[in-house]
């Protein structure tokens, strides 16, 4: 069984429509990463499988189960988010953030207990974070902010993770040290994700499939070296897109005439 | 605010230091007045009402005591504690500074509804028995109307339903200041009395009127306090956190609503305490709802009742506005709080 499938799923917003009858399966413990150009639909899609957009027609599945027809709190332990540009709350500390992740463990009324304090520790020192914890999250740099990002999602402990633009505004090694943890988690931890990239390079370096959108629709679905050497890549960003070879890893480059 | 978080020890600080206040506050408010009564006395009529010694109070004595300052101080309790912790509320559920109990139109209704009691439109309004029941409807129907306006819709946003609040208010507003203009230079007096808040006419009966509300309203809203915490990470990742966001904000802004309409109809509109307090004890104990919302049922009520112990005796007998008192002790405070903060930070 999939660890997400998306069936038929269309989003309309009045008259326009945002993605249009995609269908899509993601195994579990694999990386499928969605492309595209800008207004391809590709944070409607992400936001869908998040559960935070309700699909028009259509339905999103995890696990054999229909993600829209539960309540937020049984959404969260299956699925975690981060947005592509993450709120951070102004006198919080790196810890305290970080475990806002459990919330859909302890509830509402309750205090975290042992169990959420140690998948918060876990997660803490797998991403280096333990010196900070008592930070304010909000004068963290932008690689630490966002490594403190990924950190409350990790901590949600969900099979699936998914991402919108998780690396826009660092420099590229962070960039690298967050897509490096991520796929530690594939690798190591049996994760499950789903992500949105610009950076084609980088998407198909990380990804095991990578996803093509345009317009709303699933324009190619396929192995990254595959989907990055199509010219499908090329006619949706309307410009031609060389591949070149760096040491066995394919560096995707516009072509200037 | 760029500091680290505040410790354990300086939170722990600081709830004493609360508690202490509105025993001092509470204290305060029995003793002084413009009738001399020791202290030692007043505690020792306190003590005799539990089974405690004898009370040596003389007959007037006890009932300035026990008709009078009682009630009051414990009106100016539930009033504090309440326009506080709503404010705080309102502020955290907005994720605006400058939210405070009235941003919803409770303020612009109840005063609507107190103007129609007061000036007695249509005739057969008795008041004042009739001031406090209108003024409550009023102040529920302006929060249901605003709600009704900007809280509906799968995508509405806190925005929407701060904007509603405003319409609804300067509707409501334009209302009241027409009804007024019309009335009579007597009922002119009243109602602008009525608006600037007082505790002068509590009772008991006042008291045991508000106080079922007052408490349930208090506990939903501190309960908010952990989902209120995770709401500051905005609505689409609280929701993806498992937070039924629109729910809660719901409960919270009828919890709060609800309680505020009941505390407006009994004293009238005491402002500042809303906004000023929650913002005092932010700043001493960080952003957290968890510690702001208990904390500021506390320290509110312990400012209501220094203020209005100061509002009674200052130009006693005649009484200042609470509203201009909470404001010039407040404003001043919190100018201190904030430049020390400051202070520290650099």
């Amino acid at each position: 069984m999939s660890a997400i499938a998306v069936r038929d799923v269309s989003v309309q917003i009045g008259s326009s429509t945002l993605i249009r009858d995609i269908s899509l399966e993601v195994d579990a413990g694999t990386w499928c990463t969605i492309v595209g150009p800008n207004g391809a639909g590709k944070t409607t899609l992400v936001e869908t499988v998040a559960g935070l957009r309700r699909p028009s027609t259509g339905e999103v599945e995890m696990d054999g189960e229909n993600l829209h027809s539960m309540n937020e709190r049984s959404r969260a332990l299956r699925v975690a988010l981060v947005t592509q540009h993450p709120i951070i709350p102004v006198g919080m500390s790196v810890l305290d953030y970080v475990a806002l992740s459990r919330t859909p463990y302890h509830g509402l009324l309750r205090a975290p207990n042992a169990t959420d304090r140690q998948a918060v520790a876990q997660v803490m020192e797998r991403l280096s974070l333990e010196e900070y914890a008592d930070r304010d999250v909000i004068t963290l740099s932008g690689g630490e902010r966002q490594r403190a990002v990924l950190a409350r999602a990790l901590a949600q402990t969900t099979k699936v993770i998914v991402l919108d633009e998780p690396i826009t505004g660092l420099d590229l090694r962070h960039q690298m040290t967050i897509l490096e943890l991520l796929q530690n988690e594939v690798r190591h931890h049996g994760l499950t994700v789903l992500a949105t990239l610009h950076d084609l390079t980088l998407a198909g370096q990380f990804a095991d499939r990578l996803v093509l959108l345009d317009k709303g629709r699933v324009v190619l679905d396929g192995p990254s070296g595959v989907v990055v050497r199509s010219k499908e890549l090329s006619e949706c960003y309307q410009m031609e897109l060389r591949v070149i070879d760096v040491d066995g890893a394919d560096v995707v480059v516009p072509a200037r005439h | 605010m760029t500091t680290n978080p505040p410790t354990r020890r300086r939170v722990a600080l600081v709830a004493i230091a609360t508690v202490v206040a509105l025993a001092t506050a509470v204290v305060c408010g029995l003793v002084i007045g413009p009738t001399p009564i020791g202290t030692t006395r007043v505690i020792g009529s306190v003590l005799s009402y539990v089974g405690i010694g004898h009370s040596t109070l003389t007959s007037t004595q006890s009932a300035i005591l026990w008709q009078l300052r009682a009630p009051r101080m414990v009106l100016g309790l539930l009033a504090g504690a309440m326009l506080a912790v709503a404010g705080g509320t309102y502020q955290g559920v907005f994720r605006n500074p400058l939210a405070d109990p009235y941003l919803l139109g409770v303020a612009a209704g109840a005063g609507l509804g107190a103007t129609v009691a007061i000036v007695d439109v249509g005739g057969g309004l008795s008041t004042p028995s009739w001031t406090p029941i209108l003024a409550f409807a009023g102040a529920m129907v302006a929060v249901v109307v605003t709600w009704a306006i900007g809280g509906r819709g799968l995508r509405s946003s806190t925005a929407t339903l701060i904007l509603a609040g405003v319409a609804v208010a300067s509707l409501l507003t334009s209302a009241q200041t027409f009804l007024q203009q019309q009335s009579s230079p007597d009922s002119i007096a009243r109602v602008y009395i009525w608006l600037l808040g007082s505790l002068a006419s509590a009772n008991w009966s006042s008291v045991t009127l508000v106080l079922p509300y007052v408490a349930v309203c208090i506990a939903v809203c501190v309960a908010a306090g952990r989902a209120l915490d995770v709401m500051s990470v905005g609505e689409d990742e609280s929701r993806s956190l498992g937070v039924p966001v629109r729910r809660v904000r719901f409960v919270v802004i009828a919890a709060s609503s609800l309680g505020t309409a009941a505390i407006v109809s009994a004293v009238g509109l005491i402002g500042f305490v809303g906004i000023i307090v929650p913002h005092i004890v932010r700043l001493l104990v960080g952003t957290s709802y968890r510690r702001i919302l208990p904390i500021s049922v506390i320290f509110g009520a312990a400012f209501l009742v220094f203020a209005d112990t100061i509002a009674r005796t200052v130009l006693a007998p005649s009484e200042l506005p609470l509203g201009v008192v909470t404001a010039a002790i407040g404003a001043p405070v919190f100018v201190v709080i904030l430049s020390l903060r400051r202070r520290i930070v650099s």
